[in-house]
Order: structure tokens, then sequence, then C-alpha cells
């Protein structure tokens, strides 16, 4: 079997001596381990086979420890998760993980709809939702759960309060308002087309007053209904005593209705209601493509709530019982197990354990918990059983304080917007000044001509230009990342990436595929024997989060490891059966035996990775490692340096290993045997040098790195909430995105330069002649309207040059045309 | 001329029928996943007939 052989389910390498395999179209594939080998038959056994012909990516492997779903089937979670049908069926909502194609949802509905007793209502792979209803006579939720965990997803049951999707509503709510500006656009512009060449080549009295009535029927509508978020702005912008931009927007829309209304009344005079319809429309646009990009980068508030387990022991009267953490309230009595999350916020009462907090503190060392200290939800006990008095749930919690202020980071837009925005205030001043002043001159000049002229100056200075400039093409820039694979979690990212000119690139897990194998085993103490030794390591290495880690997943470990210590990027430790272990960097390793001095020139010389085992004797053993470069690196490299970023390394491996990988890829600056805080005062240093630096890591091991840096970019196989902390995530296992994102960053800081640009010299030269009455209202409408269709126009060059992006695909587009015709 | 006193009342109705079969439309989240119903045509396993079940 070739070295590089993927799994068939999950695409991960596959070691040589892997027994795992399924049949697929008359031939054997392989698979990586048991789990993805279960997957992949579950799925064509059912004849679901084609998923693998239509994914547009290679699945999860399944969790291989599945988790305790039965808690689901109690009668109490039943009425709290799902709703009683008049049939006697129950309806449930799942929030689904670990979708990644259209495919996914394909395979979901129909999987789950062989099981008798079940109806897929819906599958949503963009809200990552599923409707089920199912009838609990026949079939069990935790079945359905851990069918979805087989297949390599994750379903969580949604309780009634956390199940109505805001953003859903916000964004159908938007597509009505939108459409019924639109549709009220086009009926009124024709009438006014009509009446504007009705007025200069004489028409039928009676009929322009039909079409000035008509007019009016359909524009009330778009102003009460479509335009109503500008006027609730407009009312709280005020009422908090600034100046907003809805301001000078509802002073127009509203005048130039409230005019024409009057003047259709009385039945002489001209109308405006075109230029009240039109100027809601296109700002209506404006705003719907700024909210869908913050909606598409608001899937993260739900990774915090995946770090709750799904059940808890709670102890009640002398008795324990399995619930939901949603069942808990403050002052109940927990007890978390080893391996287990905390449920909820609370103090120790009893025993002491080691607590992982790496995920919300970036602390990767796991920290003392003894009775009085207080737990976060969502942290990992990694020792010792504990017994907890429950402090806060719910919205009081930790975890939901967290979750709330992501949600103010994403809130939070680019330097560039909120740049506009004051200046925008500024500018809404002086344009209600302008107006106010030019309404004077024209009462005493000539009064017929002062409303006209006052609503063309309000229009035609509408800053909406100068704010749509900035997020109409980060909409852009985001969603064409997205298509390449990198998602950006925050704007702010884009623009410092523009900027940046080092690139720090961790190398285990980055550089390389991450996906360690142990190739050797070498015996530094005869009285060692091989398979202990993996023993050993295995148990130790079970409690690390390194990449290394993964090389012994697939051992059976040695059991009863106990008093467990971590060292962020040098290795773990622990005691087996009285006896004290270090597994991890030769330095840290031997640093634990005292009596015989460790001997650097035992160890093998070798160019791959490795770690060492030691015991208070001495070292035991070595074990040479290895792990391949990602395929498209060198090309990679190239490019990055091609843009003027120059790619360094930082690892925490030997320097041997480092500097030959460093000298393959060409790279000058690579540095080895770093820890994360010395990783940490390298990109400090570099940034002292005045230097933009990008950190690229797997976003778990050098979380306070990432945060130290300019922009952060994660692989996205980590875990959810590490994906939390960059800037950017990779989706798949290429760095190429990141060439892509450098480039389209640059593209939008140009767009947006010129974008900014063109809404200055537009107002600078359209307001002096509105202010002359040269322009009417309806012209000023149109010209505002052009001005906003050319900023949104010029974001969207940003899309256009990622046309391209299809034919890198080939295969699958072919597929999809074979099936098509078929 | 006189028939615009006819058609335009008559695109008026139009607009409405318009507007209403939008909002069912979007009420009956037919906008919700726009991915998802592309693929599923080409999905849909037509090796097996289907029994319908109700």
């Amino acid at each position: 079997m070739a070295a590089d052989t993927r799994c068939f389910h999950c695409g991960s390498e596959v070691a040589r001596d892997s027994h795992w395999q399924v049949r697929y179209e008359g031939g054997l594939q392989p698979c990586c381990c048991g789990g993805c080998q279960g997957a992949a038959e579950l799925i064509l056994g059912q004849g679901l086979g084609r998923y693998y012909e239509f994914r547009s990516g290679d699945a999860r492997a399944p969790e291989q420890e599945t988790a305790d779903w039965s808690v689901f089937d109690r009668e109490s979670s039943l009425r709290r998760y799902t709703l009683l049908e008049p049939d006697a069926t129950r309806t449930v909502s799942l929030q689904l993980e670990g979708l990644h194609c259209a495919a996914c949802g394909w395979l979901i509905e129909n999987s789950l709809r062989q099981i008798p007793g079940v109806r897929v209502l819906t599958v949503q792979v963009s809200a990552e939702r599923a409707e089920l209803r199912f009838d609990p006579q026949r079939v069990s939720l935790s079945m359905l759960l851990r069918r979805l965990s087989d297949l390599g997803y994750r379903g969580r049951p949604l309780s009634f309060t956390g199940r109505d999707d805001e953003g859903a509503t916000e964004r159908r709510r938007a597509l009505l308002r939108l459409a019924v500006a639109g549709f009220g656009m086009m009926q009124v512009m024709t009438f006014a087309a009509s009446l504007y060449a009705g007025a200069l080549e004489g028409m039928n009295a009676g009929l322009a007053r039909l079409m000035q009535l008509v007019s009016m029927i359909v524009a009330t509508p778009v102003v009460l209904f479509s335009a109503q978020p500008f006027f609730a702005a407009a009312w709280r912008s005020l009422r908090a005593g600034t100046l907003g931009m809805d301001v000078p927007v509802a002073a127009s829309i509203g005048a130039a209705y409230l005019w024409s209304v009057w003047v259709t009344l009385i039945g002489h005079g001209t109308v405006y209601f075109d230029s009240a319809v039109m100027f809601t429309f296109f700002l209506l646009c404006g705003r719907y493509v700024e909210m869908s990009l913050r909606h598409r980068s608001g899937f993260q508030q739900h990774a915090l709530a995946r770090l709750l387990p799904e059940s808890v022991l709670r102890m009640r009267d002398g008795r324990s019982e399995r619930v939901t953490p949603d069942e808990l309230a403050a002052g109940d009595e927990i007890c978390i197990l080893p391996g287990e999350r905390v449920a909820a916020d609370g103090t120790v009462d009893l025993g002491e354990s080691e607590i992982d907090e790496s995920l919300l503190t970036g602390e990767s060392a796991p920290r003392r918990r003894v009775p009085g200290d207080t737990l976060t939800a969502g942290t990992l006990n990694m020792s010792h059983p504990l017994t907890v008095r429950v402090l806060r749930v719910g919205p009081d919690s930790t975890l939901a304080a967290v979750s709330r202020l992501l949600v103010q980071a994403q809130a939070s837009r680019p330097r560039f917007a909120d740049q506009a925005d004051r200046v925008a205030a500024w500018f809404v001043g002086a344009v209600l000044l302008l107006a106010a002043g030019v309404a004077a001159y024209w009462l005493q000049q000539d009064a017929a001509r002062a409303f006209p002229t006052v609503l063309a100056v309000l229009v035609v200075t509408c800053p909406c230009a100068l704010s749509l400039a900035t997020p109409a093409v980060l909409a852009a820039a985001t969603s064409r990342l997205a298509s390449a694979g990198l998602l950006v979690t925050r704007g702010r990212a884009l623009e410092r990436l523009a900027g940046a000119d080092r690139i720090v690139l961790d190398k285990t897990g980055t550089l390389t595929r991450g996906r360690v194998r142990i190739e050797r085993v070498h015996l530094l103490d005869p009285r060692c024997d091989a398979q202990r030794c993996l023993a050993i390591g295995a148990a130790l290495e079970r409690f690390s989060t390194h990449p290394i880690a993964s090389a012994f997943a697939s051992l059976d470990p040695a059991p009863g490891a106990t008093g467990l210590e971590a060292e962020a990027g040098r290795g773990v430790g622990a005691s087996i059966d009285g006896v004290r272990y270090r597994i991890g960097r030769y330095d840290y390793a031997a640093a634990l035996c005292t009596s015989k001095l460790p001997r650097a020139r035992d160890l093998p010389d070798t160019l791959q990775g490795m770690i060492v085992l030691s015991d208070t004797q001495g070292p035991m053993a070595c074990f040479e490692l290895s792990d391949p470069l990602r395929e498209d690196v060198p090309d990679a490299v190239l490019a990055l340096r091609a843009r003027g970023l120059e790619p360094l390394i930082a690892s925490g491996d030997r320097a041997g290993v480092v500097t030959h990988v460093a000298q393959r890829l060409g790279v000058v600056g690579a540095r080895a045997a770093l820890d994360a805080p010395a990783k940490l005062s390298w990109v400090r240093e570099l940034q002292h040098a005045g230097h933009g630096v990008v950190m690229v890591g797997d976003g778990i091991n050098d979380a306070p790195v990432m945060a130290g840096a300019d922009v952060s970019i994660a692989i996205g196989s980590g875990t959810d909430l590490a994906k939390v902390s960059a800037d950017l995530v990779l989706m798949g296992e290429r760095l190429t995105p990141i060439v892509q994102a450098i480039d389209t960053a640059r593209s939008a800081r140009r767009i947006i330069r010129q974008n900014l640009l063109w809404a200055a010299l537009y107002n600078a030269t359209a307001v002096p002649l509105a202010a002359a009455g040269v322009l009417q209202p309806w012209m000023a409408s149109i010209g505002m309207s052009l001005s906003s269709l050319l900023v949104v126009l010029n974001a969207t060059r940003l899309l256009r040059r990622s046309g391209g992006r299809q034919s890198s695909h080939p295969p699958r587009a072919r597929r999809i045309a074979e099936a098509a015709t078929a | 001329m006189n028939i615009l006193y006819l058609l335009i009342p008559l695109g008026l109705v139009l607009l409405a029928i318009a507007v209403w079969a939008f909002f069912w439309a979007v009420r009956t989240r037919q906008f919700d996943d726009l991915d998802s119903p592309a693929m599923q045509i080409l999905l849909d396993d037509d090796r097996a007939p289907r029994k319908r079940r109700g």
C-alpha cells in the first residue's frame, strides 16, 4: 500500500498496517479507523453511496467514544426538547455539527428517513438545523442522535427557548421589506416617467391625477413598511442626542412622501413619490448586503454552547441521576467525572483535580482546583471526580458572557467603517444646516422652488455611498474567501492582512499534516520493552492536545494514569502504578531523573521528529515520528514570498528537524525549540521592528501567540473554540487559500479607497448643483442611486474575479454535469 | 388613451398579486436555504424506487 493512502471516508492518512476497509463499487477502499469504516459501511449499506460522488470535501471522522445520549429519552427531556403532535408523534429541532456541504444534508435526510417511525421535516445545511418528527413508541430520541453520531455528525436537541432562529427571522423580514420597496419602485418609476414626459408634452389632466393617486397608493406601504427601520433608527438616534446617518434619510423620505400626499390631495403641483421610493429601495439593498455579511459570521455563537456536555450527574437526596445541563439550577450539587466537561459555573465542594481551561483562557497547562475554588462551565476535568455546587446557570453564566462578548466582537466593524460613521455624523450636521440655509435663501427668492431644492439637497447628500463603501466590499471579500475555503471571523482582520509583511508558520500541524505516525521505537534502556513504552506513552499523550498526541491515539493506553502535569509545547507527565513518567521534548522528559545525567548522544541521529519517554531513573525510549509536509506548502511559500510576505517558521520541534524543513522550503528565518511564550516574544519582536505579522497555527497550542499577532489564521482541523480565537479559519487541508486571502484583502483595501474617494468626489460636485436649484429631486435620487450602485458594483469586482474558481474543481463539476444529463 | 384608466388599476392588481406571492414564498421559508435544494435534485436516489409513505 502506498505511503500516502487516504481514508475513503475522512481523507486522513491511513497507517500502513491499517486493516480497516470498505467495499465500494467493486473495489476495497482503505479507512483510517474503525469509526470511519463504520460510518462508510452504514452509508453504503443504506444505498446512499452517491454521497461520496457529490460531496465537496472530506467528511469528519466519527467520534470513537459515543456520548451518553440516553438522558434525552427521559420523560422530562422529551417535554423540554420535543413538541407533542396531535397524533402522539413528537417534533424535535436539532443543531447539527460537522456539516460541510449540501451532500451532508442529503445524507442525513436519507439516512434518518430509513429508520422506521422517523419523518425528516427539513435539513438546512446553511443554518445547520434539522427538524425531525418521530414516533416515541417505535424509536427513541437517543437512537436518532446515535445514528447522527455514527455518520460522523453531531446533533444537539434545541430546547424551545433556543429554537427561534433570530437570524432567519431578521433575514425574512428584510427580504419582505426589500421586495415591497422593489415592486413599489418599479410601479412608481413607471408613472413618474410618464408624468415627467406628460409635463413636457402635455397630458390629460385626469390621467395625470390617476397616476398620482396610484403612485400614492403604491408608495404608502413602501414608506410605512419598508422604510420603517430608517424612521425607527432616526428616532432612536435623535432621542440619544446624536445625528445618525438615518436622520437625513428619514427626513428626506418623510418630507418627500408627505409633500407628495399633500400635492395629490389638493390636486396641483409636482409629486416626489419616485424619489422617496427609489431612495428607500437602494438604501435597503445596501442594508441587506451588510446584514448577510453579519449573519454569515454569526456561526461561532453556537460554538460556545457546544462546549457544554450532553448530560451531567446531579446528586439529589443522596441519589444521583443524569440530567441535561439545561435542567440545572443554582444550588444543585453535581458530580464531574474525569474526562467530562464542567456543565455549569460552580464551586468545588469535594475532591481535587486538574482542570483544563485552555479553551477559555488559552492557557494550555491544566490548573489544580481544590475545594472552595470556582470552576467555569465548558472547562475539562482531567483527573479526579469533583463534587461541585452550581453557582450560575443560563444567561448569568460565564459562557453566556463570553458568547455576548463574541457577538460584540463580530459587531465591531473595521476602522474604515468606524471612520466613515464618525465622518458621517459631522456630515449629517453640515447637511442639515446646509438644507436649512438653502430653504431660507429660496423662501426669499422663489418660494415655489424652495421645497424641491431642499429635497434635492437632502437626497443628493445622502451619505449612503460613503457608508456602503466599506461593508459592501467586506461582504464581497468574505464571500469570495468563503468559497475558497477560508472563513473570515473578524472583518478587521482583512484590513490588517492587506498590510502584513511577515508570516509566521507553525510547523507541526500547519506546514505538516499534523497526522503524526510513530515510525520506530528506539529503546534507550535495556530494562524496558517496546510494548510497555508505547502503552505508557499512549496513557500520557491521551491528556495532550498537541498534534503529536495523535500518533498514540490508536494504541491501548496503560491504565491508571494519575497526577497529571503538562507544559505547553514541552510535554506531559503522569504517574502510573506509583512510577512517575514524562513524555515530550528531550530536556523536559530527561529533567525527571535526578540521579543519572541525561546524555543527548544516546539519542539516534535522525532528521525526523522525535519525543522521549522517561521515568525517574532515566530516559526509557525514544519514539521516532514522521509527519509529512502538506502537498501545497512549497507552492504556498513561494507565492507568499512573491507577494512580499516573508515566511518564517516557529516550531517547538528540535533544531535539526526544523532546519531540514526550512532548507527544503527555502525559508531563511526559522527558529526551533520554541515554546508558546518564546513564539509570542518573537512575534512581538517582529512587531516592534515595524512588521505586520500574520500567525498561522492550529489555534490550540499556540492560542496566546495567535492572539498576539496582527492577524491569526487557524487550520480548521482544530476544535470549535480554536476557530473562535482566530481571525480567519482555513476549512480545508491546503494552505494556498491564505495566498488568496492576501490577494483579496489587498484588492479589498484598494476598492475601499476607490469607493471612499468616489463618494467624496460625488458629494463635492453634486451638493453645489443641488443647492443652486439646478438638480430636481428625481435627478438627485438617480444621482444618489447611481453613486451607491457604482460603489456596490465596484465591490462586486472582487466576486467576479473568483469566477475562475469553478474550473479548479473539474471532477466535481463534471460529475454534476453527468448526473444532470443522466 | 382611455384604456389606461383600465390598465393602470389592473397593473395595481397584478402588483398586489406579485407582492402576495412573494410574501407567501418568504413565509413558507422558500428562501431560507438556497444551497441544498439545488443539490437535492441531483442526489435523489432514483436507482431504487422509494415506497411512498404517508
